[in-house]
């Protein structure tokens, strides 16, 4: 409906991807950030997707986030969510050293193969910070990764949710900085091919006979 | 609960890919595949992707409030978690990287019980193709072509001074002939370059699929799609009973990219069917035997008559008392196919087929599918007293009554010497959907026909044929030149009686649409085809139900021949809009009896019947080489029908119209 209206109701569009591995707090991250709140979740299954306003730099965005299963069986799925997508966050947590190492050894791969866009902002995000002594990845192993990958960085809590706002901020503000980006992600760009009839129908019905 | 034979993941997938296919056969009617993109599709999809999302846009198949998504992901027992994630994925375009990504997924073995699940999956897929196998051609098609080869002399005889070649007749059906057997190769190029042409076809993941998963598939989905959700108590759905014409649609692309052969599918379809009719059975004759008299009520109650026994009073007179004997005659009737099926498939096959329809069985949508139909359909004669239509009444035609089958064709002539016009142009066309002949009006018809041919084989016409002059008018007529005097006079001669017929034609679409609406057909899919006069009732049925929201998953797939319907000013779009699956269009460049009866005032409008009509989602199809005047759609509807392969997902001329 709205989409036809001349104002749309947003300036731009990005479509955000979360990646890592089972259980890091990717759907937590999600849910703290687009509703405030945090549960137990159950493992997601295949993908699953949320859209947020925000108003950020005094444009009005809206977000297309998807949330991918960290699930081995369905990792063959996730990888055609890559295409496309403007901001890339790999989650791990802290306190579990094999989601920290399979990001350069299975998600950074991944999204070397599978991301269609090559100015696509990636972030790294080491979750669960609240459990601070159980914690065994350092965010200084954190840092030094994300200078090796040329990605953004930061430790949060979907949790007691520190730092899941900046986290989004951060990344946001980095795509609204890309100018390639921000041009894919225009509302300007927008075309409902259903409400929008080819334009060239008219020159052809009086051409043709 | 049966135990299924998919895991969840393998479920999951599956409502994935349903979605994806009911997602594209929504883009496809307004842009159907094969034909060449407006915009350059990159540019096109990859806007669309990245900015649209299901949940802005009530209009869409995928979305929510259309209610064909989730009901089938609820019966696949999908956690309702994901269902969001779902249908934003069916959106996303191109489609190609998703479906090769599920199709992944699926192929994928479930590690535990896998050997039980296996032979499951191989005792359906070898039902499915022993079912199929039956339903192929029978020996007996070359008789009814025979039959049809008849059909079209004692027309052409008939009707022979009419044609303007008619001296040339009998040479000319001997080139004709050849004509044809040469015709398949040049169609079969075509097929071939629309397919590797177009980026549907997707990616090499489909070969990693094994052929009894694929069924499986397949098998599961249809399941879902006749299953009625179990009542959420909320408001009303917007969703019938019954077997949505999308979701036909949606499987038919499905199978399409499984390269599964659509007769594979009908063949679930009336297994699926059967089974499940004799499940209820079952059910019914347990408990029969505590309380004889509440069947009749749990059918009303199960919604098995539907609307079609309780509207009696209103526009359908159809008492309960009409329709329920019809209806247990069908239950009868059903009982020699599960006969002959079992022999077939083996007793084990049939009990995997039992078992997994077993699921289904627990709502009686199947059964609401076609019990109601028998009587709905061919009980549906109109009274006189409506007034405004004489003579309007479904004929069953074809073997196909019955036998569990869950799609129906109407076909409707329109241009009618002798009452049997209404059926023999029909007869020999091989379906396997159950088939019904419309003879409405036969008196009105008639008399337009016949003035038609009279006004033919009168002299100034033979002058004028003579002087080939015939297409000099057609184009005049448009062009909006003006009309030879001579010509002009005579045909106030048809004037009288075509635009009574006409009119009678719209009233005639109403009734359809009314019928369609009331679901008589049985909540099944409909496929239209009508030529002539007969295109118009279809296509005049079709604007009714564009005029109200729900009505679009009544009407699979639409196909007009000659039709004498105006381009401009008609609201194609919406008409296009209420039919799921193809619409194709085929005129004829040189029928110009069809211009000069259509002329009144309304030929600088355009004329479907004669020339393409550029909306898009139209096929249009020239079918001037096989129409030498008007009546020739007679007989040669069923060769045209033929080459057109309804059957088929895609435009089979999709080619060829674009490029001419």
């Amino acid at each position: 409906m709205e989409a036809s209206s001349s104002t749309p109701e947003f300036d731009y569009l990005f479509k955000l991807l979360l990646i890592g591995d089972s259980g890091v707090g990717k759907s937590s991250l999600l849910l703290s950030f687009t509703s405030d709140a945090f549960e137990d979740l159950s493992p997601t299954i295949g993908v699953d997707f949320k859209v947020k306003h925000v108003t950020l730099g005094g444009k009005k965005l809206k977000l297309a986030i998807w949330d991918t299963a960290g699930q081995e069986r369905f990792r063959t799925l996730t990888s055609s969510y890559y295409r496309g997508a403007q901001g890339i966050i790999m989650v791990y947590d802290v306190t579990r050293r094999d989601t920290f190492t399979n990001l350069s050894d299975i998600w950074a791969k991944e999204i070397d193969l599978y991301s269609t866009n090559q100015d696509c902002i990636k972030m790294l995000v080491g979750n669960k910070v609240d459990k601070e002594s159980d914690r065994v990845v350092s965010k200084k192993e954190g840092i030094d990764f994300a200078r090796e990958y040329g990605c953004l960085f930061i430790e949060c809590s979907a949790k007691t949710r520190v730092n899941v706002e900046q986290c989004f901020e951060e990344l946001v503000l980095k795509i609204l900085d890309t100018p390639s980006l921000l041009a894919e992600g225009s509302a300007g760009v927008r075309k409902n091919i259903f409400k929008q009839k080819p334009p060239e129908t008219d020159a052809s019905t009086s051409g043709c006979c | 609960m049966s135990s299924s034979m998919l895991t969840p993941t393998h479920k999951y997938a599956a409502g994935a890919l349903f979605g994806l296919a009911l997602h594209q056969a929504q883009i496809h009617q307004t842009c159907p595949l094969g034909f060449p993109d407006p915009s350059p599709a990159e540019e096109r999809s990859s806007s669309c992707s990245s900015n649209d999302s299901v949940s802005d846009d009530p209009q869409l198949w995928a979305h929510q409030s259309s209610d064909l998504l989730r009901p089938i992901f609820k019966c696949l027992e999908i956690d309702d978690k994901a269902w969001s994630g779902l249908e934003e994925t069916a959106a996303s375009t191109p489609p190609k990287h998703h479906v090769g990504a599920f199709l992944r997924l699926l192929s994928e073995e479930s590690n535990d019980d896998s050997s039980e699940a296996a032979e499951m999956e191989l005792a359906l897929a070898n039902g499915v193709d022993a079912m199929a196998s039956s339903m192929e051609r029978t020996s007996d098609y070359e008789s009814k072509k025979e039959k049809s080869r008849e059909y079209k002399n004692e027309c052409q005889e008939k009707l022979s001074i009419a044609d303007v070649k008619s001296k040339a007749d009998v040479e000319g059906t001997n080139v004709e002939n050849q004509e044809k057997s040469e015709k398949p190769s040049s169609i079969a190029g075509a097929h071939l370059k629309s397919v590797s042409g177009s980026d549907e076809k997707p990616v090499e993941e489909v070969s990693m699929l094994g052929y009894t998963r694929k069924v499986t598939i397949l098998h599961e989905l249809l399941s879902a799609c006749l299953a009625q959700a179990p009542e959420t108590g909320k408001k009303p759905t917007r969703r019938r009973k019954g077997y949505d014409a999308r979701h036909r649609v949606a499987l038919r692309l499905l199978a399409t990219w499984l390269n599964v052969r659509w007769i594979k599918v009908e063949a679930i379809e009336t297994m699926v069917a059967c089974s499940a009719m004799a499940l209820l059975k079952e059910e019914e004759s347990k408990e029969e035997s505590q309380s004889p008299d509440t069947s009749w009520a749990k059918w009303k109650r199960g919604g098995i008559i539907g609307a079609a026994a309780l509207t009696g009073g209103t526009l359908m007179a159809i008492t309960g008392g009409l329709a329920a004997p019809a209806i247990a005659a069908g239950f009868g009737a059903l009982a020699p196919t599960l006969g002959t099926l079992i022999p077939v498939i083996g007793a084990s096959g049939f009990a995997a087929v039992a078992t997994a329809a077993g699921s289904v069985a627990g709502s009686v949508a199947v059964a609401a599918s076609f019990g109601a139909a028998g009587a709905g359909l061919t009980g549906t004669k109109m009274a006189r007293r409506t007034g405004d239509v004489d003579e309007f009444e479904f004929k069953a035609i074809g073997e196909n009554h019955n036998q569990g089958r869950l799609a129906v064709q109407i076909l409707i002539s329109g241009l009618v010497f002798e009452e049997e016009d209404f059926v023999r142009p029909w007869e020999v066309q091989h379906d396997n959907s159950e088939r019904y002949i419309l003879q409405w009006e036969s008196k009105n018809l008639i008399a337009v026909s016949t003035a038609i041919q009279d006004w033919l084989t009168s002299r100034i016409a033979m002058e004028l044929m003579k002087q080939g002059a015939m297409m000099t008018v057609l184009h005049g007529l448009l062009t909006a030149l003006a009309w030879p005097a001579a010509l002009l006079t005579i045909t106030d001669f048809i004037d009288s009686t075509w635009s009574i017929a006409v009119d009678r034609s719209d009233k005639a679409g109403v009734l359809l649409a009314e019928v369609l609406k009331k679901g008589l057909q049985g909540h099944r899919p409909v496929t239209l085809v009508g030529f002539s006069l007969g295109a118009r009732v279809i296509f005049k049925c079709l604007q009714v139900l564009a005029e109200s929201e729900n009505n679009s998953g009544l009407v699979e797939r639409v196909v007009l021949l000659g039709a004498p319907i105006a381009i401009k000013d008609m609201n194609w779009e919406a008409a296009r809009k209420v039919v799921a699956g193809r619409f194709v269009n085929a005129y004829s460049t040189n029928d110009w009896m069809l211009g000069v009866a259509f002329r009144a005032s309304l030929l600088t409008q355009g004329l479907a019947g004669i020339q393409p009509v550029e909306i898009p989602g139209v096929e249009n199809v020239d079918v001037t080489e096989f129409i030498e005047g008007h009546s020739t759609y007679l007989w040669a509807t069923q060769d045209i029908l033929e080459l057109l392969e309804l059957d088929t997902y895609y435009p089979v001329f999709g080619y060829r119209a674009a490029k001419t």
